[in-house]
């Protein structure tokens, strides 16, 4: 296009040519000024693509679009007098939009655009002006504090963290039935928070406490990411939390008029788990509220039909037999039954939702993190009196080991620690709206808060070991941090095997923590033993413990026999001759032998003496 | 090898050298980078190196040459330059400033450059002596100018025997498309060269003849014989990884080699090379196309002998590797038979 002689400038309205113009640049501007006039909609969004030589002009639905200041001559469009008469609420956001003082740009149209972060940097190329600095962030990273302070990688992981953090997710959590929900018992605003955290109405279900924090090691218990937690301060409610889960289930109907019962099962029924399993449920087959229920109870008694139709016995239909299809509560959980809810669905079906709830309390294991991308594991739970503590007899929640910072240089961490201290002893929320104020105002700020409470103005604290009480040789900084406390916890991963269910296939091991599992020892794991000759390992890992079998071979034609408990002889399918031996086999070999003479080959094992 | 790196009776060769070479393996995937600006040859390095190999491809995809030059020559400029020379090829097409062709009658002239034919010492009645050679082809000198007539009728055939004598060699050795000159550590030139022919090589004069380098496995397989195929695959593969700085013992790669090498042809390892051709059923099924091996099992009537150690893995019996090797050589009823000679 470009090519031809007549440099023509191809216009598009939504991706469809409508025509063609000679300045593309010019064109795009004048239908700029009219949008602008308020004589085109606001919505058009117009792009001039020097590459191409195109207009691209957007109107259709679907564009992220986002709002600066005109910036026209130098100057911003957002004039003092306009400021003096937003603040007078005489005029608002709308009408800026409408005058052609703010307007939406997309992502075409902001190519053509030079946006000033603040009013001082315009230049007289520059066509906008950024509202706030802070909305070059989204607004998850917003929400948080000083995140201008940290590495540019450290916010989707800071984001991340947060999506996992347990609090108030809903205010009316007791009605709801969420199949996993999780719920901090005292839930707290962060003394440090911003604009963004504020406008989006996150103090109203907030997601973590304030922990008092020293940046200090001890004794290699809070090394590589781990944390060392105040025993006391977790029996006074500190990161505890309350876990629901809600099982359900509903009384289907089937072809030919059977249907399941929600009842308690007869002993009669087919995988009857047994009396103590159904010994919680009440007379109508569900468990009663406030029972405490543990792996393997039974929480929904449910007889189901067969699952294939019977045959017609001589006397007609015999006696209808049922078979187990009870919910029980999952391997490795226990609970306290926070709720039963009995309902039915629009296709008249009986349905039944019961609620677990089970507390968890901060122990070895449970993950931690702060709004900083700080993430740590719960290493010890240590006694208050032997924990580190100031003169003031302030001892910390938390202790975070000094080498988790420099690496990952996330700076707003330390600032927040000092921010926190300095709103606590003010008692006041502190602003940490990113690029609001440069660091060394905010150092200077917070630091002279310190220092007017009788503080370290940079917020180190001389600290006493709690098991000696000797005075620590060095300063340690102490602070407040934000902390979440995220839904990985030990207690819903522990899992443990040394016996246990066999898949019915292969008689192997079974895999995956709801059905009891192993660990794999998977190809590569195998390779390692033949690498080091480990043979008897090896046998023992692929054969003892895991599939063995033993089979019966005929001698005679080397097939696979049975072993008849009638007559007491080994028997052989194609001579019926009792010449076997017993092999000692994995079953995955058996069933291969059974798949090969699936496909119509027979193999035949045949037998030395050892 | 030293004596004390001798390795145990039923040691697991093998796998220790499938992970010594695959551990460090992970570590260079896509990860190849290119020294810029140095006048140099193309060659492939990295994985695809190392998969080109390892696979038996018949040509590798940037064949190359190391050439050293014998003493004559080596310490001289102008004399290594005519050994340069004599061995890139030169084409017609690379003489010429320009040609008319005729392709209803046949006919192509040629303008001889001036310049390119004193460059590399060719005269037009070589040119045309050699070009009268060409199968269906005639050639005549005159002047700057050289007049060729094809023997073909129809416009197609001609436009293709027009293309052949462009691209045909009329100087140098055929194969080898760019030479680079480059000195070591000694001040001696040597020359490195894009395109491998070996034979065609040692009949230039001024090289040294026992130190030609070929990255070319299959010709160096048909030239040299395959103990010098097995020391260039274990060398290459070496040098390949050394050069994305990682080391590997040599034992592994002579391994890999060895085992490409041993029947005296070259084998993939894989599907068609050697785990294609292992002795079980049960192995070669457990790797690729089970199905297959199983069906031409049955129709040959196979017996596998559980010797290997996919097999015995597989049925739950002990491996012969490693402490799996060692076995009574009496068993304990035999031993009461013999009778003390007290």
């Amino acid at each position: 296009m470009a090519k031809s002689a007549d440099t023509k400038c191809y216009v598009y309205l939504d991706g469809r040519i409508i025509g063609a113009v000679k300045d593309g640049s010019a064109f795009a501007k004048e239908i700029r000024k009219n949008r602008r006039a308020g004589l085109i909609s606001g919505e058009v969004n117009v792009a001039f693509i020097r590459k191409l030589n195109e207009v691209h002009i957007n109107a259709d639905r679907g564009r992220a679009r986002k709002p600066y200041i005109i910036v026209e001559h130098g100057k911003s469009k957002l004039t003092d007098e306009l400021k003096q008469k937003l603040a007078n609420k005489e005029i608002d956001f709308n009408y800026m939009i409408r005058r052609g003082v703010i307007e939406y740009l997309d992502a075409e149209e902001e190519e053509n655009a030079l946006a000033a972060l603040e009013e001082s940097e315009i230049t007289p190329k520059t066509t906008h002006l950024e509202i706030d600095p802070a909305s070059i962030f989204g607004l998850t990273v917003n929400a948080s504090v000083f995140m201008e302070f940290n590495s540019v990688g450290r916010h989707s992981i800071a984001l991340n963290f947060s999506k996992q953090s347990q609090g108030l997710y809903a205010i009316n959590f007791n009605s709801r039935y969420d199949p996993r929900a999780f719920l901090l018992y005292y839930p707290q605003i962060p003394i440090v928070n911003s604009l963004a955290y504020r406008t989006l109405g996150l103090s109203r279900h907030p997601s973590g406490q304030n922990f008092v924090v020293a940046l200090s090691t001890y004794y290699g218990y809070n090394m590589k990411d781990a944390v060392v937690l105040n025993k006391s301060a977790v029996d006074r409610g500190l990161g505890r939390s309350i876990f629901y889960r809600t099982y359900g289930d509903e009384e289907r109907r089937y072809p030919g008029g059977q249907q399941d019962h929600l009842r308690i099962p007869p002993a009669t029924t087919d995988g009857y788990l047994g009396e103590h399993a159904y010994a919680k449920l009440s007379d109508d087959g569900i468990v009663e509220v406030g029972t405490q229920v543990d792996e393997g109870d039974v929480l929904i008694g449910k007889v189901s039909p067969p699952r294939f139709l019977e045959e017609q016995t001589s006397f007609g239909v015999g006696e209808e037999k049922s078979r187990d299809n009870s919910v029980s509560l999952r391997a490795g959980e226990e609970g306290v039954v926070d709720d039963v809810m009995l309902s039915e669905t629009t296709g008249a079906t009986k349905i039944v939702k019961v609620r677990i709830r089970s507390v968890k309390i901060p122990e070895v294991g449970d993950k931690f993190a702060s709004r900083q991308a700080q993430k740590g594991v719960v290493a010890l739970i240590l006694n208050q009196e032997d924990m580190p503590f100031s003169k003031d007899g302030i001892v910390p929640d938390l202790l975070l080991n000094p080498h988790s910072l420099p690496s990952r240089m996330t700076m707003g961490h330390m600032l927040e620690m000092l921010g926190a201290k300095a709103g606590s002893l003010q008692g006041t929320y502190i602003d940490g709206t990113p690029f609001s104020k440069r660091g060394s105002e905010r150092i200077n700020e917070y630091g002279h808060v310190l220092e007017g409470y009788g503080f370290d103005r940079f917020g180190d604290e001389e600290l006493y070991d709690g098991r000696s009480g000797r005075k620590f040789n060095a300063k340690i900084f102490t602070g407040v941090v934000y902390y979440n406390k995220l839904l990985h916890m030990v207690s819903l991963k522990l899992q443990v095997r040394s016996r246990g269910p066999v898949q019915i296939l292969t008689h192997q091991p079974t895999e995956g923590k709801p059905r009891r599992g192993g660990l794999k020892f998977g190809e590569m794991e195998r390779d390692a033993l033949v690498g080091h000759g480990a043979s008897l390992s090896l046998k023992e890992r692929m054969l003892d413990q895991s599939d063995k079998a033993e089979i019966w071979i005929c001698k005679n034609d080397g097939d696979v026999g049975y072993y008849d408990y009638i007559k007491n002889v080994p028997v052989c399918q194609l001579c019926r001759g009792n010449n076997l031996e017993r092999v000692e086999i994995s079953y995955a070999f058996k069933l291969l032998l059974d798949e090969i003479k699936s496909m119509h080959i027979l193999p035949k094992v045949l037998l030395k003496s050892e | 090898m030293a004596k004390d790196m001798k390795v145990a009776r039923g040691e697991a060769v093998g796998v220790v050298a499938a992970q010594s070479i695959g551990e460090p393996g992970t570590q260079m995937v896509l990860r190849s980078f290119h020294s810029a600006g140095i006048a140099s040859v193309i060659t492939t390095t990295g994985l695809p190196r190392i998969i080109e190999i390892v696979d038996a491809r018949k040509k590798p995809k940037f064949p190359m040459m190391e050439i050293r030059l014998d003493k004559s020559t080596s310490k001289s400029y102008e004399k290594a330059k005519e050994v340069w020379k004599r061995i890139e090829e030169v084409k017609v097409s690379g003489v010429i400033d320009g040609f008319e062709e005729n392709l209803k009658s046949g006919t192509m002239a040629l303008h001889l450059s001036k310049e390119k034919t004193a460059q590399h010492g060719i005269t037009g009645r070589t040119i045309a002596s050699r070009l009268s050679k060409l199968e269906g082809v005639s050639a005549d000198q005159d002047g700057d100018e050289i007049r060729v007539k094809v023997k073909d009728k129809d416009t197609k055939s001609i436009r293709t025997r027009f293309v052949k004598v462009l691209n045909s060699v009329i100087a140098g050795v055929p194969g080898i498309q760019k030479v680079v000159m480059q000195t070591n550590d000694n001040n001696e030139f040597y020359l490195t060269t894009s395109g491998s022919n070996i034979e065609g090589v040692l009949s230039v004069d001024g090289i040294e003849k026992d130190e030609v380098y070929s990255n070319d496995i299959f010709e160096v397989l048909r030239v040299y014989g395959i103990e010098a195929a097995r020391n260039l695959i274990a060398n290459e593969l070496q040098k390949t990884i050394n050069e994305e700085g990682i080391t590997v013992g040599f034992r592994h790669l002579g391994l890999v080699a060895d085992a490409m090498t041993h029947t005296g042809v070259i084998k993939s390892v894989g599907r068609h090379g050697i785990a294609g051709e292992k002795e079980s059923v049960f192995a070669r099924a457990a790797y690729e196309e089970t199905v297959k091996h199983f069906t031409n099992a049955s129709v040959f009537g196979e017996t596998d002998m559980l010797k290997g150690v996919a097999e015995n893995i597989l049925i739950g019996k002990q491996i012969g590797v490693g402490t799996g090797r060692v076995h009574l050589a009496i068993k304990k009823e035999e031993l009461k038979k013999i009778k003390r000679k007290d």
